[in-house]
């Protein structure tokens, strides 16, 4: 499905997370869930990664669970500690809600990681979205890593001064903190320099449009697949509203 | 036409007291290759900067004198009249690569120029081609060598066509191998009638060049020591 | 003494950086380590340093396993000079830079101050004592961050590229420097591919290639 239009899978993507914000009903959240998880894998997506990535945040899901019981009134205890409730079924309702919430639109977002940054970004473009600001996302994403690998070096060196940083006073650590700050800050600015400085001499902002080697068509299936989601949003609306 | 004739620049950045470049005249010949050597602070690259047209129109200071490519001032002429006339590759492959793949990255400046698409396709094959990276068209950038990374770079400044070159200090960041694919590319262009000026610290790579000058005291004079 | 014991890295699981590595270097010489880019040179250095853990094998500074040193204790045996001398800059002044850590530690203010004195002559720093490092050349700033290193007094430096981005003047200041250091007894590893650089300060050459080490004599 990698041939879909990055426009279309940003349809799918925002029909199942809006259907997820607008829904409450358990099984029709479950149903949602279905249908991202169908989706997600006929597009090549994988869900072991989803898990995984969803694996960080078990322990949040079961501090929902608590809190909503503790702090919604009504429902009946399910389990109880001398007479104060730490679990009820409307807070489990309520924690399963969230989770699922939560589950269909981490999992429906990685129907994009399908596409290639390069296909997000003309998408975009082409849905008028101005292209310096497509820009700087893609700068964003391409420099990430390499910042990523530079503030690990800065750490690194702060410690081979022979600080420890994981046993300072609390009262220093904001001012060892504020030393980490420095040469980040600089190597930012001198790449964003030095960027923006070879991009204007390849003729950067020349006009206010410009063409692309690449342009995205939309294909028949495309239009066939944003059918089908506004369809499937209908009904399961339709449905919502009904079981109301 | 003289592609590149400097006359009394001066040069001086707003908060520094002292004109980093005082006076200084410079003519290349079409198909010349012209190095600048000098101690690093210098002002080597403030000198790229004006022959780039940087200077005026993206730093500030007090700019005396004129800069002609190929015979017009670079004062009326916009970045993107420069970037047809004049390229430049950086020291650092990494601040001037930003695409995702090889083909992205030599499109970017024909796709500012909105040029139509049959015409990009044409300038990324000749470049590469040029080049020699045209296996790598699809690859990312951030994987290739440092050697090769600056010949991407290169290919991406050439797919605006210009006819002078600049490489500031383009080969210190790069392995012997990688240098020399530096060096025999800064030939080939000569040879196709190309003018290219090249700021260099390192004498090693002063063999390709026609004349080696100087910077010292803010202008430029022939160099007069041993090359090794 | 930096003693490497059938050291094998790799990052991903299907790509071997390094292959059962033996390396011994020891104190007082100057080794340099030579090879093509992406060869394995800096993480055969980093793992010298302690700074990266091997995958398998055993890496010894002054007998201790670099896998039960935290990074800070390996401070004090390796220093050890980035590419990019901006990577470890950290503060506002010349000064401060050399002084930050032992005011954090909170050592006298008069040792602190005779000590700073003395690095900002070894190393020529003296007239930008109270410059902002970021404004320095680029040679300055690889003085400033070597200086700062040398504070903690390792008995072992260990420069990745230094020559790289210094003209002929600067780099006869750092080839002064780095015989000045041979003489206290500081052993040294350099990464280089600059051929003059290396004749003149070389005792033993390492080739690293295609992850692995070979003793060029």
């Amino acid at each position: 499905m990698s041939y879909l239009d990055p426009r279309t899978k940003l349809v799918m993507v925002l029909t199942v997370s809006s259907l997820a914000v607008l829904i409450t009903n358990l099984y029709l959240l479950i149903l949602v869930q279905i249908i991202a998880v169908a989706t997600v894998t006929a597009a090549g997506g994988s869900i072991l990664d989803m898990l995984k990535k969803l694996k960080k945040f078990l322990l949040i899901f079961v501090v929902i669970v608590f809190v909503q019981s503790i702090f919604t009134k009504g429902g009946q205890p399910l389990w109880q500690v001398m007479n104060f409730t730490i679990i009820s079924d409307l807070g489990l309702f309520r924690g399963l809600q969230m989770i699922l919430r939560f589950f269909i639109i981490i999992s429906s977002a990685s129907i994009m990681t399908t596409s290639t940054p390069r296909e997000i970004i003309q998408g975009l473009v082409q849905c008028k979205i101005p292209y310096e600001m497509a820009f700087m996302v893609t700068i964003a994403i391409r420099f990430l890593p390499i910042l990523r690998d530079e503030a690990n070096d800065i750490l690194t060196a702060i410690q081979l001064r022979g600080i420890n940083l994981r046993q300072i006073p609390l009262l220093k650590r904001l001012k060892t903190y504020s030393y980490l700050l420095m040469p980040m800050i600089t190597s930012v600015l001198l790449k964003a320099q030095e960027l923006s400085i070879a991009m204007e001499l390849r003729a950067f902002r020349a006009y206010p449009q410009r063409t692309s080697l690449r342009v995205l068509k939309m294909q028949r299936l495309d239009y066939l697949v944003m059918a089908v989601c506004i369809l499937v949003f209908l009904i399961i609306m339709v449905l919502a509203l009904k079981i109301k | 036409m003289i592609p590149i004739e400097v006359k009394n620049l001066s040069f001086q950045y707003a908060k520094d007291a002292r004109k980093i470049l005082h006076n200084l005249e410079l003519t290349v010949a079409t198909g010349e290759i012209v190095a600048i050597v000098g101690l690093s602070g210098i002002g080597k690259s403030t000198l790229c900067y004006c022959l780039s047209g940087i200077i005026p129109h993206v730093y500030g200071g007090v700019m005396e004198g004129q800069v002609y490519l190929n015979g017009r001032d670079t004062r009326d002429l916009t970045l993107p009249q420069i970037a047809t006339t004049l390229g430049i590759v950086f020291q650092n492959p990494d601040n001037q690569l930003f695409s995702f793949t090889v083909e992205d990255e030599v499109a970017f400046g024909p796709e500012n120029l909105c040029l139509p698409p049959e015409e990009i396709e044409h300038r990324i094959t000749d470049a590469l081609k040029k080049v020699g990276m045209s296996e790598f068209r699809h690859a990312n950038p951030q994987q290739l060598s440092g050697g090769q990374r600056q010949l991407i770079a290169l290919a991406s400044v050439l797919s605006l066509q210009p006819e002078i070159l600049i490489f500031d200090e383009a080969m210190s960041q790069i392995d012997r191998d990688g240098r020399k694919l530096i060096l025999d590319m800064m030939l080939k262009l000569k040879a196709e009638g190309r003018t290219i000026v090249m700021i260099e610290h390192d004498f090693a790579n002063l063999a390709v060049a026609d004349r080696v000058l100087v910077l010292k005291d803010g202008h430029l004079a022939p160099f007069a020591g041993k090359l090794s | 003494m930096i003693v490497l014991e059938n050291v094998s890295f790799q990052y991903t699981k299907d790509r071997w950086i390094l292959k059962q590595v033996d390396l011994e270097i020891e104190n007082g010489s100057c080794t340099f380590i030579v090879g093509p880019n992406g060869g394995g040179k800096t993480t055969l250095s980093k793992l010298m340093a302690g700074i990266l853990k091997p995958t398998s094998g055993d890496v010894y500074l002054d007998q201790q396993n670099t896998k039960d040193l935290e990074l800070y204790q390996v401070g004090t045996k390796v220093g050890y000079l980035f590419q990019e001398p901006e990577r470890q800059i950290f503060a506002a002044t010349v000064k401060d830079e050399l002084a930050f850590v032992m005011d954090l530690k909170e050592m006298a203010q008069e040792e602190i101050r005779k000590r700073v004195e003395a690095a900002l002559e070894q190393f020529q720093l003296q007239e930008v004592a109270n410059s902002f490092p970021f404004q320095l050349s680029r040679g300055e700033k690889q003085r400033l961050a070597l200086a700062a290193i040398l504070m903690n007094e390792p008995s072992f430096l260990i420069l990745d590229e230094p020559t790289t981005g210094l003209d002929r003047e600067r780099k006869k200041i750092l080839s002064q420097l780095i015989e000045q250091l041979k003489e206290q007894g500081i052993g040294m590893v350099i990464i280089s591919h600059d051929e003059k650089f290396i004749q003149t300060h070389a005792d033993r050459v390492v080739k690293v290639a295609g992850g692995e080490v070979k003793d060029g004599g």
